[in-house]
């Protein structure tokens, strides 16, 4: 009985997670005339690779000799693809080493004005981009940072920063309080949190890597107006050109589709970092 | 005489030469600068291709990238703040508010620029010129709000090529006819959300109906809430259709994609799209309905309005020879090549059917060919001509610094006119009332 | 005894690791903060020549008999609870699922965290094609069970819905993880005690699971709370803040102010509102809630 349930509650969860994804990637399989058929196919009746091989810059012939032209996107496929991953690592790698200190300091210890700098995280949290985009915009100009690969990582980290702080503060104020042990052992602070505090931690951590990760990956809004149109363009903003003027949708989920595998394989190595820790009695 | 001939001759072919060589000077880079260059999203492999050409040939180096998203937004932001930024393209309505922002060098500062006046139809060139400057040079023209019309389901319900409504008010009967017919919703109207959508449908169909929003001189409102007059009729039809349900309530939230792919799919007779997507719709790896895709021929009204973009030059801060080197690019690009062809206008008509500015190449034998070649039948390449010619460009709304801020308020204020069914006599008030006090605020 | 001494108090250790950042964190709040009030107190204009002239509150004021802030404050409200809702109840049952020994745990779990890798742009495209007429699921079924007639949520009544769905969609993940690593450090023991004393499932899910989760919940529901407010892409490509205003939250009108009527002091005047709900929220998030559970722990 329990195992039916778990069954049925997994089919679930993964019909919830995949359906909207299958639902547009099906298009990436499929010629602008099927995409344009009503009422909407259920599933590709005809599936070809040509998309996946048109946004590399490939032309692909259909068997009935009509040719789907290689993407004139390519190039800035490619390159925003690189610039993506050049941009979410280095964000990534800060963010940790930055971040979490910090996040240990102000979930177990207790300072003065422990509440204002808290809330100056959360004030940096509650920015919505769309206030600090001209400001920025204009402070780029004026440094020579628009359009710049340094520019971005910086403006990510902005958002990355008290973010993960944000989150992983809750994370570190669950762990046991060990610290009092180790203590009696006669660790320094330093020394606690780097050798007891921080394995114990691990699976925040990795979760943290992981979702600073997808931040950077995912930034859209500032990479729109600061570095579109130029070298360091990253991969969201030189998908969102698909759906103007010349409507390639098909192309869309294809760059869409590749756009998910970074993060996903990110996500794949760092998950397992949870399930290790199975913690039955901290003080050992 | 044999001498004199040969002397002449000789004569006559240097000084070809010298003129020929002359001309490319005239349009090589003289310096190594880059020159930024910048585009929308639209076959940005062919601007690379003719670019790479450009910077081979005239050892040009010109910086071309694409800029996503919300286009003009983002190079309104650019050109305010002075970034790396030479060549755009912009709308005519876009260019005038460029032009009063202080940041663009008008194409009148071009040594050709009176071969390039010449060469251009009276009406587009009257569109381009904002405050009697020629503001750019022609990337494409068309005409968008051309009634297509899907000859399958035409043909299907009955009708033949002498049942085409020849105005707006037949078209509208006929829609109603279809509906008795059994077709739910016969029309796609053009009520799309991009700045390009519902307020242009509107902007369009009062111009095809004879009337006009604003005077183009002086830029005061000009609708009238006389139920006879064109504002009227058409609030009023677009208020029948939403009320009966003929229409899709997703239509309001489309982007152009959206929009192309629910005419390609076949389920609509009728709807006003871009001049150039008769030959999308025509191709069958796009669409459901290639080789049905016709239009609604010029049959004493006109249909649509007049789309069009140019190439501009910025007025940033440069070194004089830089800026020498901006406006030979944009001469080479915009209009003549070395060799005296109008080689980017030909390669857009070659590649999408995109119509341009210049007579040179819309009268050409290629352009024919090409027409004849993307459209259903042979008949329509008349019509497309037709109407195209007799396309109406809104330059009372339009030519004016306030067209984008009218634009972004019409589009709400039509959108609100459906959704909350509103009065017909209110809304036109409001239009009025709006650009009298647009007038207002800029001083007009 | 002697090593104590030497360490440096609390605070000074904390500064030591919080300085640099705080310094950066400081530079990037202030600029823009500052920057923004001042266009806020100002009136700019670009046309007929680059103008900006001081109107105090004027701006502010303007905001609040604007009848389009109200609409897209309850706009932004409704959106909000409605993403939050569902976010944190979809993120628990997320959670507890993964919570179980099962064959391919990895592959399960990032097939979980799927969602959060799509961006909020492409999130934003998969549920406009899933949810219109014209290509959506709806539309495929009601067919294939020979209905004629499109099935469309992009509508009034539903887009408010169909883009909460779509947010909780993207961010249940993010919840889900969180939770996860935190139910990964409740002791095994504690199970087999409520398995001892024979306490049913919902019991133990009262009991002993959820406890040890309850800061983290709240803590996420602040951070979903926040990270709805601030949205943007995402509703911009999925509706376009419509159809007509039906969508258009806060973000959305100060998009449009700021970037399409370029009337750029009432927009950073809008901003300041736009921040103070969300502050506001967390705060009072803070009081009734956050408060409890900080002194529990």
């Amino acid at each position: 009985m329990t195992t039916l349930w778990s069954r049925l509650a997994l089919l679930v969860v993964l019909l919830w997670t995949l359906l909207p994804i299958y639902w547009f990637l099906k298009i990436s399989l499929l010629t602008p005339d099927e995409i344009a058929r009503f009422p909407p196919p259920l599933y590709p009746l005809e599936p070809t690779p040509a998309a996946f091989l048109n946004i590399f810059g490939f032309d692909y012939t259909l068997a009935d000799g009509t040719v789907r032209r290689g993407s004139g996107q390519a190039v800035q496929i490619l390159r925003g693809l690189g610039n993506s991953l050049i941009v979410s690592f280095v964000v990534t790698i800060v963010t940790l080493v930055v971040v979490v200190p910090l996040a240990y300091v102000f979930a177990r210890l207790e300072f003065r004005h422990k509440n204002t700098l808290l809330f100056a995280i959360l004030l940096a949290v509650a920015l919505p981009p769309v206030s600090t985009l001209i400001p920025f915009y204009a402070m780029y100009i004026q440094l020579g940072l628009a359009g710049t690969l340094s520019g971005l990582i910086l403006v990510t980290l902005t958002i990355t920063i008290p973010f993960v702080t944000w989150m992983l503060i809750g994370y570190f104020r669950n762990l046991p309080p060990i610290e009092r042990l180790a203590r009696i052992d006669g660790y320094s602070r330093f020394e606690t949190f780097l050798y007891i505090v921080a394995p114990l931690g691990r699976s925040g951590i990795a979760v943290a890597a992981v979702i600073a990760f997808l931040f950077a990956w995912n930034e859209y809004t500032y990479a729109l107006v600061l570095v579109n149109g130029t070298s360091a363009n990253t991969l969201p903003t030189a998908i969102s050109g698909f759906l103007f003027q010349h409507p390639e949708p098909s192309h869309l989920a294809a760059s869409l589709a590749l756009s998910i595998l970074p993060p996903a394989l990110v996500a794949f190595f760092l998950q397992r970092h949870i399930a290790e820790m199975n913690l039955v009695d901290p003080v050992r | 005489m044999r001498r004199g001939v040969l002397v002449t001759a000789s004569a006559l072919a240097l000084g070809i030469l010298a003129s020929n060589a002359q001309a490319q000077m005239e349009l090589e880079a003289t310096t190594d600068q880059p020159i930024y260059f910048r585009g929308w999203q639209y076959k940005t492999d062919i601007v690379q291709d003719n670019v790479n050409r450009y910077n081979k040939e005239m050892a040009g180096h010109i910086d071309y990238a694409t800029v996503t998203g919300d286009y003009p937004a983002i190079m309104e932001q650019n050109l305010m703040a002075g970034a790396e930024l030479d060549v755009l393209y912009a709308n005519p309505s876009q260019a005038g508010r460029y032009f009063d922002g202080g940041w663009i060098m008008p194409a009148e500062q071009l040594g050709n620029i009176d071969e390039i006046k010449a060469d251009m139809y009276p009406n587009i060139l009257d569109a381009w010129t904002y405050k009697d400057q020629l503001l750019g040079l022609s990337y494409f023209v068309s005409t968008r709000g051309v009634m297509h019309v899907n000859l399958k389901m035409y043909d299907e319900l009955g009708y033949t090529d002498a049942d085409f409504p020849k105005n707006w008010d037949e078209l509208y009967a006929q829609v109603y006819e279809i509906r008795d017919k059994g077709v739910e919703q016969p029309l796609l109207p053009h009520w799309l959300n991009e700045w390009y959508g519902i307020s242009w449908a509107f902007v369009f169909e009062v111009m095809n109906r004879g009337g006009t929003l604003a005077d183009p001189e002086t830029h005061e409102p000009m609708l009238t809430t006389d139920e006879n007059g064109q504002a009227y009729k058409t609030l009023a039809a677009w208020k029948g259709l939403w009320n009966d349900g003929m229409v899709p309530e997703e239509v309001l939230t489309y982007n152009e994609s959206s929009y192309i792919d629910a005419y390609a799919s076949g389920r609509y007779v009728f709807s006003p799209q871009q001049l150039y997507d008769l030959e999308t719709f025509n191709r069958p790896d796009r669409s459901q309905i290639a080789g049905h895709a016709s239009l609604l021929p010029y049959q004493g009204q006109s249909w649509g309005l007049l789309d069009s973009a140019m190439y501009l030059m910025t007025s940033r801060e440069r070194e004089d020879p830089v800026t020498e080197d901006v406006k030979r690019f944009t001469n080479w690009y915009g209009y003549k090549d070395q060799d005296g062809k109008v080689y980017v206008g030909n390669r857009w008509m070659q590649e999408s059917m995109l119509f341009s500015g210049y007579k040179s190449v819309m009268e050409s034998p290629e352009a024919a060919e090409r027409m004849k070649s993307a459209l259903a039948r042979p008949e329509d390449v008349k019509a497309v001509l037709e109407v195209y010619a007799n396309t109406p460009y809104p330059k009372g709304v339009w030519s004016v610094v306030w067209a984008e801020e009218f634009n972004s308020w019409l589009k709400e204020t039509l959108q609100n006119f459906l959704l909350e069914d509103g009065d017909i006599v209110e809304t036109i008030e409001a239009i009025n009332e709006q650009i009298a006090s647009l007038n207002e605020k800029y001083g007009i | 005894m002697q090593r104590r001494l030497a360490e440096l108090s609390n605070l000074q250790f904390s500064l030591l690791l919080a300085l640099p950042v705080l310094v950066f964190l400081l530079l990037v709040v202030a600029y823009p903060l500052g920057y923004a009030l001042w266009m806020s107190l100002h009136q700019i204009v670009f046309f007929g020549g680059y103008r900006a002239s001081f109107v105090g509150l004027d701006n502010f004021l303007e905001v609040l008999a604007s009848d389009d802030f109200w609409w897209s404050a309850w706009v932004t409200l409704r959106f909000t609870v409605q993403s939050v809702v569902l976010a944190m109840a979809i993120g628990l049952c997320l959670a507890l699922t993964l919570n179980r020994p099962m064959r391919l745990a990895g592959l399960v779990r990032t097939i979980v965290i799927l969602p959060w890798c799509v961006s909020l742009y492409g999130t934003g495209v998969m549920f406009s094609y899933l949810a219109k007429g014209q290509t959506g699921l709806g539309t495929a079924i009601a067919y294939a069970f020979g209905a004629d007639e499109a099935v469309n949520l992009v509508n009034r009544d539903w887009v408010i819905e169909v883009l909460a769905v779509g947010n909780a969609w993207n961010m249940a993940p993010l919840v889900a993880f969180f939770l996860l690593a935190n139910m990964k450090t409740i002791p095994s023991r504690l199970y087999d005690l409520a398995a001892i004393d024979r306490m049913s499932r919902f019991e133990t899910f009262r009991h002993v699971t959820l406890p040890p989760l309850r800061f983290t919940l709240f803590v996420f529901t602040c951070i979903t709370t926040v990270l709805s407010m601030k949205l943007f892409d995402f509703i911009f490509v999925l509706s376009g803040g419509g159809p007509g205003t039906t969508s258009a939250t806060l973000t959305y009108q100060i998009y449009k102010e700021s970037f399409k009527d370029l009337d750029l002091g009432y927009g950073a005047a809008m901003s300041f509102f736009l921040l103070a709900m969300i502050l506001a929220s967390t705060l009072i998030l803070y009081f009734t809630w956050g408060r409890r559970e900080a002194h529990r722990a």
